[in-house]
C-alpha cells in the first residue's frame, strides 16, 4: 500500500477522548514505544513498533484523542493538520479507528468524517467486554457492510480479540486493495460547499473532496500551507462568503441524522444502561463542600508522600551509589581521569539518581489519579478559580503535574483551547516546586534553622510549595491583566466513568516520564559536571600550582594531612578559572547575601536546578558523599542528611569574618531557588509549545527578576544571625 | 410573551429535559460534536462547587460545561 517498498508502512490509532486508544495503543506496543523525535516536526508524537505474526513489521502512530475534524484546541489540530496533509511525516497508510463501542453513536462522527478523507480505516469496537456485560449486541457483519471498512470488536483493558486486530490489519496492508466508501461520499455537500470544494480542487491540485473543504475551513492555521496557497483560499472562502463555523454545525448535524439511524439498525440496546458506581462517588467527590476538601485532602498525602518517600528512598540512593563512587575512587590510580570522574561527573549523576523515586513515585501519583478518572473532575471543580487567574480548569492537571517536573505538565497544557489561558499556565508552571527541588530545600533548611524542630522543618518545607503556588497564581494574575486574545475559550469536558487503574497503562507511562526525565537531566548534568571539572581544576598560567605553595609555606607544622589538603584544594579552587567566574559575579548576588562559591553554584544552577547540591560538594572540595557520615545519619530526619557538607557551609565566612550562611542567606538562597527559571529543559520545552523564543526568554527574564528582588528583600529584612 | 424555551440553568437537581437547538455558532460546533444535539435529553447533575459550571448527562455521558456553554443549549419547555 505503500509507494516506495522501502520506508516503513505507517499505522496511526485514532479515536474521540475515553474512547480507551492510549490502552489499546499499550497493548499493541508494550515496550516497543518511544516518543518520536524528527527534525523539522513540531509536535513529538508517540509512536511504537507494531510487529505482526509473520514477522513483517510497521510503525504505529499515536494521534491526540479528538471529537471531530474541527479542532478547538492545538493538540486536536494536530490530527487535522496531519490527516489533511498526505505529506505529513505522520501520515498514515491505514488508521485503526477506536470507538467506545457502548456510546457508540457519539464516536461514528469522525469515523465517517475520515471515511470521507479516503483514508482506509480498520474500526476496533473498544469495551465489547462492557458492552456484553450491559447486553448490547453489535452486528458486526452489518457495520462493516455499510461502511465497506474491516470491523473487529476489542476489549483494550482485558487484551480480548487484540491478536485478531493484529491479523485483519496485517491483512489489509498485505492486501493493498483499496476500501471504504471511495468515490461516494458519506456527507453529500451542500450547494455552496460543492462550489467552495470545486474552486479549492482546481487551483491547488487536490483530489479528495473533504480534504478541499478541510482546507477551505482551516486555511488559516494549517502549518503545512504556503502562502500563496493561503492566499488563494482566503480568496474562495471569501468570494463564496463560506461561513466555517455555520457549516461546521450543519455538516455535524447532518452526519448525526446520517449514521444515527445506522448506528440503531446494527445495536440492540438491552434496555436500561447498568447502575454504575460513578453517579455514587461524584455525588461525594463533586460535592459542594466535601468536593474540595476531598481534593485537598488528596493532595496533602501526594505532598507527604514526596516527603516521607524521599526520606527512605532517597536516602537510600544516595548512600548505595555514594558507596559505590567512594569504592571506584579508592581503586583508581589517582589521575586526572579518576578525577574527573570521582568528583565531576558521577557526583553530577548521582545527583540526578536520588530523585528519581521520587520523581517516579509522582508522576506514578499523578497518572493513577488521571487514569481512575479523578483530574477531570479537579478540573471541573476549579475552572472558576482558575480563570480568575486567566487559566482554564485544565491547568490545574498541569500545576499538579509541575510538581514532578514541569515538561511533561507543560506540554500537558495542549488541551486548553484558549491561547492566553495556555500560555498563561505554560508561564507559571515552573513556579510549582518540581522534584528537583526537593534537595535544595533539604540542604537550605536546616543552614537557615539549624537549631530548630524537625516539625518547623517540615512546616517550611510544605511552606516552599505553597509559596510557589503563590507564585504561580500571583504571575497568572498579573499575565490575565497584560495579554488580550479574541480565542474561544471552553470547558466542555466529559467527565469519564470511573474504573480501576490498568496498571499496563499506569507503569507504561511512569517508564515513559521517568526515562524522559533521565535522558533530558541526565544529558545537560553530565555535560555541566565536566565544564565545571574543567573550570574549577584550571586556571591562568601557575595561578593553581602558586595557591597551593603558598598554603603548603603558611601552614603550621601541626596542620594535619586532611586539614592540608582540604585548605589546599579550596585555595586551587579560589585561584581556578571556576573561582574567577564566581569572584566576578559576586557584586551581583553580595546583596542577596551569596559569597563567590554561592555564585558558582548559582551560575551551574541556571542549567539545571538539581546540580546545586553537587556542585556544592565540588565546591567544598568533598567526596560525593561520605559513607560513614551517611551511616550516621541513615536513621534521623532527611534535615540531618548531607550533615558534612552542612557544616563546612554553616562554618564557611566572608573575608571580613562574618559567617556566610545566617538565618537570612539561608531563606534569601531558599526564595531564590524556589522563583528562578534554572532549568534548559524547560525553557526548550516552552520555545517549542509557544512556538517562539520570545515566551522563554520573557520566563527567563521575569521569573529571575523576581527571584532576585523577593531573595534581595528577605535578605535585607531579616535577622543576619 | 413567554420564552418558548429554557436552560440548563433552569433545571432543577436530576431533572431533564429534551434539547431543541444548540445556539452560539463558535460554541455549538463543539458541543454537537461532543453529542449535545438537538433531540437529546439533557439531564442536570449538580452544579460546580465554586459555580459558573454543571455537572450534566447527555444520553448516558457525563460533561461538565460552563456557564456560557450550558446557556446556549436551548431546552423544550
Amino acid at each position: 500500500m505503500s509507494d516506495s517498498p522501502g520506508k516503513p508502512l505507517k499505522v496511526a490509532l485514532l479515536g474521540n477522548p475515553n474512547s480507551g486508544k492510549s490502552t489499546v495503543f499499550n497493548q499493541l506496543t508494550g515496550l516497543r514505544q518511544k516518543t518520536g523525535n524528527f527534525p523539522g516536526v513540531t509536535v513529538d508524537m508517540k509512536e511504537g513498533r507494531l510487529r505482526f505474526p509473520s514477522g513483517f513489521d510497521a510503525t504505529l502512530i499515536d494521534l491526540p484523542g479528538t471529537y471531530s475534524l474541527y479542532p478547538t484546541s492545538s493538540d486536536e489540530k494536530i490530527v487535522a493538520a496531519v490527516l489533511t496533509n498526505p505529506k505529513d511525516h505522520y501520515y498514515p497508510d491505514v488508521l485503526v479507528y477506536i470507538a467506545d463501542v457502548t456510546h457508540l453513536e457519539k464516536h461514528m462522527l469522525l469515523l465517517t468524517q475520515l471515511l470521507d478523507l479516503g483514508i482506509p480505516v480498520l474500526l476496533a469496537l473498544n469495551m465489547s467486554d462492557t458492552a456484553a456485560e450491559m447486553g448490547i449486541k453489535v452486528n458486526i457483519e452489518r457495520l462493516a457492510g455499510q461502511f465497506h471498512i474491516p470491523v473487529v470488536p476489542i476489549s483494550g483493558r482485558t487484551g480480548e480479540n487484540i491478536q485478531k486486530l493484529l491479523h485483519e490489519l496485517e491483512r489489509v496492508l498485505k492486501n493493498g486493495q483499496p476500501f471504504g466508501l471511495g468515490e461516494t461520499a458519506f456527507y453529500p455537500l451542500r450547494d455552496l460547499e460543492k462550489q467552495v470544494v470545486d474552486d479549492v480542487r482546481k487551483k491547488l491540485g487536490i483530489e479528495n473532496a473533504y480534504q478541499a473543504l478541510l482546507l477551505a475551513h482551516h486555511h488559516s492555521w494549517l502549518p503545512f500551507l504556503q502562502k500563496h496557497e493561503r492566499e488563494t483560499l482566503e480568496t474562495i472562502v471569501r468570494n463564496k462568503e463560506f461561513h466555517s463555523l455555520r457549516a461546521q454545525v450543519d455538516e455535524t448535524l447532518e452526519r448525526y441524522d446520517r449514521f444515527t439511524p445506522i448506528v440503531r439498525q446494527t445495536i440492540q440496546q438491552a434496555g436500561n444502561a447498568p447502575d454504575t458506581p460513578t453517579d455514587r462517588i461524584d455525588a461525594v467527590l463533586t460535592h459542594r463542600v466535601g468536593g474540595p476538601l476531598i481534593f485537598f485532602g488528596v493532595m496533602l498525602l501526594v505532598f507527604m508522600a514526596i516527603f516521607f518517600g524521599y526520606d527512605t528512598t532517597g536516602g537510600w540512593v544516595e548512600n548505595t551509589t555514594g558507596a559505590l563512587i567512594d569504592g571506584l575512587a579508592a581503586s583508581l590510580n589517582e589521575s586526572w581521569f579518576s578525577s574527573l570522574l570521582t568528583k565531576g561527573v558521577l557526583p553530577g549523576l548521582q545527583g540526578v539518581l536520588v530523585f528519581v523515586p521520587q520523581i517516579a513515585l509522582l508522576f506514578l501519583l499523578i497518572t493513577i489519579l488521571e487514569e481512575v478518572g479523578y483530574m477531570a473532575r479537579a478540573v471541573f471543580i476549579f475552572d472558576k478559580t482558575m480563570r480568575r487567574f486567566g487559566m482554564n480548569g485544565r491547568s490545574i492537571v498541569a500545576l499538579i503535574g509541575g510538581g514532578a517536573c514541569a515538561v511533561p505538565a507543560i506540554m500537558g497544557a495542549r488541551t486548553i483551547s484558549n491561547w492566553k489561558e495556555r500560555l498563561i499556565t505554560v508561564m507559571v508552571t515552573p513556579f510549582i516546586s518540581c522534584s528537583a527541588r526537593i534537595p535544595v530545600y533539604l540542604v537550605l533548611i536546616p543552614v537557615a534553622l539549624p537549631t530548630s524542630s524537625w516539625w518547623t522543618k517540615a512546616l517550611i518545607f510544605g511552606g516552599m510549595y505553597f509559596f510557589g503556588l503563590s507564585a504561580a497564581l500571583a504571575a497568572a494574575y498579573v499575565f490575565k491583566k497584560i495579554l488580550r486574545t479574541s480565542d474561544p475559550s471552553f470547558l466542555a469536558l466529559e467527565l469519564p466513568e470511573y474504573r480501576m487503574p490498568h496498571w499496563k497503562n499506569v507503569w507504561l507511562t511512569v517508564w515513559e516520564k521517568v526515562k524522559a526525565f533521565i535522558a533530558g537531566a541526565g544529558k545537560i548534568i553530565f555535560l555541566i559536571s565536566i565544564a565545571l571539572w574543567i573550570l574549577g581544576n584550571t586556571g591562568p598560567d601557575g595561578a593553581l600550582l602558586e595557591a597551593e605553595n603558598k598554603v603548603r609555606a603558611e601552614a603550621a607544622p601541626t596542620t594535619s594531612k586532611d586539614e592540608l589538603d582540604d585548605r589546599v584544594a579550596a585555595k586551587k579552587l579560589e585561584a581556578s578559572y571556576a573561582g574567577m567566574l564566581g569572584k566576578s559575579i559576586e557584586p551581583a548576588i553580595r546583596p542577596l547575601g551569596y559569597d563567590w562559591k554561592i555564585g558558582i553554584a548559582l551560575l551551574s544552577s541556571f542549567a539545571a536546578r538539581e546540580v546545586f547540591n553537587g556542585t556544592m560538594y565540588t565546591i567544598y572540595s568533598l567526596e560525593s558523599v561520605g559513607a560513614q557520615e551517611e551511616e550516621e545519619a541513615a536513621d534521623q530526619s532527611p534535615f540531618e542528611r548531607y550533615g558534612r557538607l552542612r557544616r563546612q557551609m554553616t562554618n564557611d565566612r566572608f573575608e571580613n569574618g562574618d559567617r556566610i550562611y545566617t538565618f537570612a542567606t539561608g531563606i534569601s538562597l531558599l526564595i531564590f531557588y524556589a522563583l528562578a527559571m534554572q532549568c534548559m529543559s524547560t525553557l526548550a520545552v516552552v520555545r517549542r509549545e509557544t512556538g517562539s523564543w520570545k515566551w522563554p526568554v520573557l520566563q527567563f527574564l521575569f521569573m529571575s527578576g523576581l527571584a532576585y528582588l523577593i531573595a534581595w528583600l528577605a535578605y535585607t529584612l531579616l535577622p543576619k544571625i | 410573551m413567554q420564552r418558548r424555551y429554557r436552560t440548563i440553568s433552569e433545571l432543577k437537581i436530576n431533572e431533564s429535559a429534551l434539547a431543541i437547538a444548540v445556539t452560539d455558532p463558535a460554541l455549538a460546533g463543539k458541543l454537537t460534536a461532543m453529542g449535545v444535539l438537538p433531540g437529546t435529553r439533557i439531564e442536570l447533575v449538580r452544579p460546580a462547587p465554586f459555580g459558573n459550571a454543571y455537572y450534566i448527562k447527555v444520553d448516558g455521558v457525563r460533561l461538565a460545561l460552563r456557564e456560557e456553554e450550558a446557556a446556549c443549549i436551548l431546552l423544550e419547555v
